[in-house]
């Protein structure tokens, strides 16, 4: 698979900033993976993201070098207006991020924006309301329904636009449980379905991990490991000493592992249901045995 | 039931089988009637058409207790200002004398006459804001080709609005929350104190103003025109200006200028033609004016 995404020796400071939030980024994302990006508040995980979709440079001052590639092309050579149709960007606040007076009006906005017609439009709203479940909120003011809700219209109102690239920045972090499942039921339909690139930032991967074909740990401005899920979580201990809380069932493995309990040719279980699967087949030989 | 700016009104209220701009454009036009009639009873006469046109559009009336005593209010000060407050006329006709004030028939038909514009325009205003949202303003301004960076300036300014009294509310509970309580104090320290509002209102405005402009570029609009294609507005094709429309629309401007002729042209709606103040003049004066 060819990198959708390409970032080369990329550096960036703010110029309030005294230290630069990205330090000599390498990073490849490739097409059709959903890569979660993880670390600690401040590690320039948001800075990333807006890297990607011209954000910086374009709306904020600071000094820059390297380059990011995006669909081969750097990203200061784009149009704004062109970015934009290539990398969508979901927000880690939505109502931030609503611009309009209705539901149905936010999810055209971007459409409009890049001129498609009435038909195209609609034939798109046919296609993002039902994947977000957004139908019965249509007429509503957009801040005015829950926190669930408004993340889905967010996110609808950027996939209308049919970014190839999805780039989500904590999509979650403002959500209860049952909103949050939600979200990662929407881009497991768009990974499995559709075959989008997606990027997402997250602090909770308990659903991030199950979905995600590449995971990147960032931090103090620095990329210190990217790789496959499963390498990745094999790493426990230096993802441990760096801030970062793997989901409980991988932990529990983890630790059964270090008791001689779960042997190392075995990856991680990654869900609930994994886990318990790979637990009752332990116990189930543990009694043949 | 569909929110309005002022309530509630049913969905199958006749009020949403006229197109937004007939809306728009009676607001415009009655809220123009009370300054041309001096008359008060045709004016009392255009508040009980309201009230018709309020039931007609199953609006709650209830809800318009809420008025009352900004009405009340609102007529006390008139009354006041144009009476008491009203200066030493030797040449108006004095009715009877507070404590050393002379109080005159004239200012008091002044009074009258003020007050009985100023009501139905606010019955009109009521109306309006109770059977309309704020995407019916947007519509509608759209719909009369005035610029889409004017309507859309116009919709940002009604979201901010919304903003900032949210935010003013946060920024009360999180000072109630650390101990600051004004009740009792003095108007004077209330409003030293109402700095500490200011300042963080402040800094959340300039906060949301980032992610909002954020928000629009990520979406592909652009102030300066950068997009180079026409833009499609799929919200009006949510709308049909009919046949009946045109017909309200046309009555209205008749009745305008009907209005103005009739005023101006052959003197009627006039003070001096008011039934009312002849009454008034019979019940205060007698026989002496």
């Amino acid at each position: 698979m060819s990198a959708v995404i390409k970032f080369e020796h990329y550096s960036w400071k703010y110029t309030r900033t005294k230290v630069p939030a990205l330090q000599d980024i390498n990073l490849e994302i490739e097409e059709g993976a959903l890569v979660g990006i993880i670390g600690p508040n401040d590690s320039g995980k948001t800075t990333l993201a807006y890297s990607m979709n011209g954000l910086i440079p374009n709306q904020y001052y600071g000094v820059r070098s390297g380059s990011v590639y995006v669909m081969g092309k750097e990203v200061k050579e784009y149009r704004q207006a062109e970015l934009c149709q290539r990398v969508g960007l979901v927000f880690s606040d939505p109502e931030a991020q609503f611009t309009a007076m209705t539901v149905e009006d936010e999810v055209v906005f971007g459409m409009e924006n890049l001129g498609l017609s009435i038909e195209e439009i609609e034939r798109r709203l046919e296609w993002v309301v039902p994947l977000t479940d957004i139908g019965p909120l249509m007429d509503k003011p957009p801040y005015e329904v829950s926190g669930g809700q408004k993340q889905r219209v967010a996110l609808a109102s950027v996939l209308a636009m049919q970014p190839p690239i999805l780039v989500l920045d904590e999509p979650t972090s403002m959500l209860d449980p049952i909103g949050r499942k939600k979200v990662f039921e929407v881009l497991r339909r768009l990974k499995e379905e559709y075959k989008s690139t997606i990027v997402v930032i997250e602090h909770s991967l308990e659903h991030l991990v199950p979905l995600a074909d590449h995971m990147v740990l960032v931090h103090n401005g620095k990329v210190l490991l990217a790789d496959e899920t499963e390498p990745f979580f094999e790493r426990m201990d230096f993802l441990m000493e760096h801030d970062v809380f793997p989901p409980g069932v991988m932990e529990f493995f983890f630790q059964l592992r270090l008791l001689g309990h779960y042997p190392n040719s075995l990856p991680l279980p990654r869900t609930l249901e994994e886990g318990t699967e790979r637990l009752r087949e332990m116990l189930v030989g543990g009694e043949n045995g | 039931m569909n929110k309005t700016i002022l309530g509630y009104v049913p969905e199958e209220s006749p009020i949403y089988s006229l197109h937004p701009f007939v809306r728009v454009y009676f607001l415009m036009v009655v809220s123009l009637w009370p300054m041309i009639i001096s008359s008060p009873e045709w004016n009392f006469a255009l508040i009980v058409v309201m009230l018709i046109l309020l039931e007609y559009s199953r609006v709650t009336l209830s809800t318009l207790k809420l008025y009352v005593p900004v009405s009340i209010s609102m007529g006390v000060l008139i009354l006041l200002s144009y009476t008491i407050l009203g200066g030493r006329h030797p040449e108006f006709y004095e009715v009877f004398n507070l404590l050393g004030v002379p109080i005159y028939f004239e200012r008091i038909v002044a009074a009258v006459e003020v007050y009985m514009r100023i009501l139905p325009m606010i019955f009109v205003m009521v109306f309006f804001l109770s059977t309309s949202r704020e995407r019916d303003i947007l519509v509608a301004m759209r719909w009369a080709r005035v610029p889409f960076t004017v309507t859309y300036l116009v919709a940002m300014s009604l979201r901010a609005v919304g903003m900032v009294i949210e935010d003013f509310s946060i920024v009360r509970q999180a000072e109630k929350a650390r101990g600051y309580d004004p009740k009792g104090k003095s108007i004077p320290y209330k409003l030293r104190q109402f700095v500490m509002y200011i300042i963080p209102l402040m800094g959340l405005a300039i906060r949301r103003s980032e992610e909002f402009s954020n928000a629009l570029v990520a979406r592909g609009y652009s102030f300066t025109g950068l997009r180079r294609v026409k833009r499609p507005d799929y919200v009006l094709t949510k709308y049909h200006f009919k046949v009946l429309d045109g017909v309200i629309v046309a009555i209205l401007s008749v009745a305008l200028i009907a209005l103005v002729y009739a005023r101006y042209g052959l003197g009627l709606f006039t003070l001096e033609g008011s039934l009312t103040m002849k009454w008034l003049q019979q019940w205060l004066v007698g026989g002496a004016g």
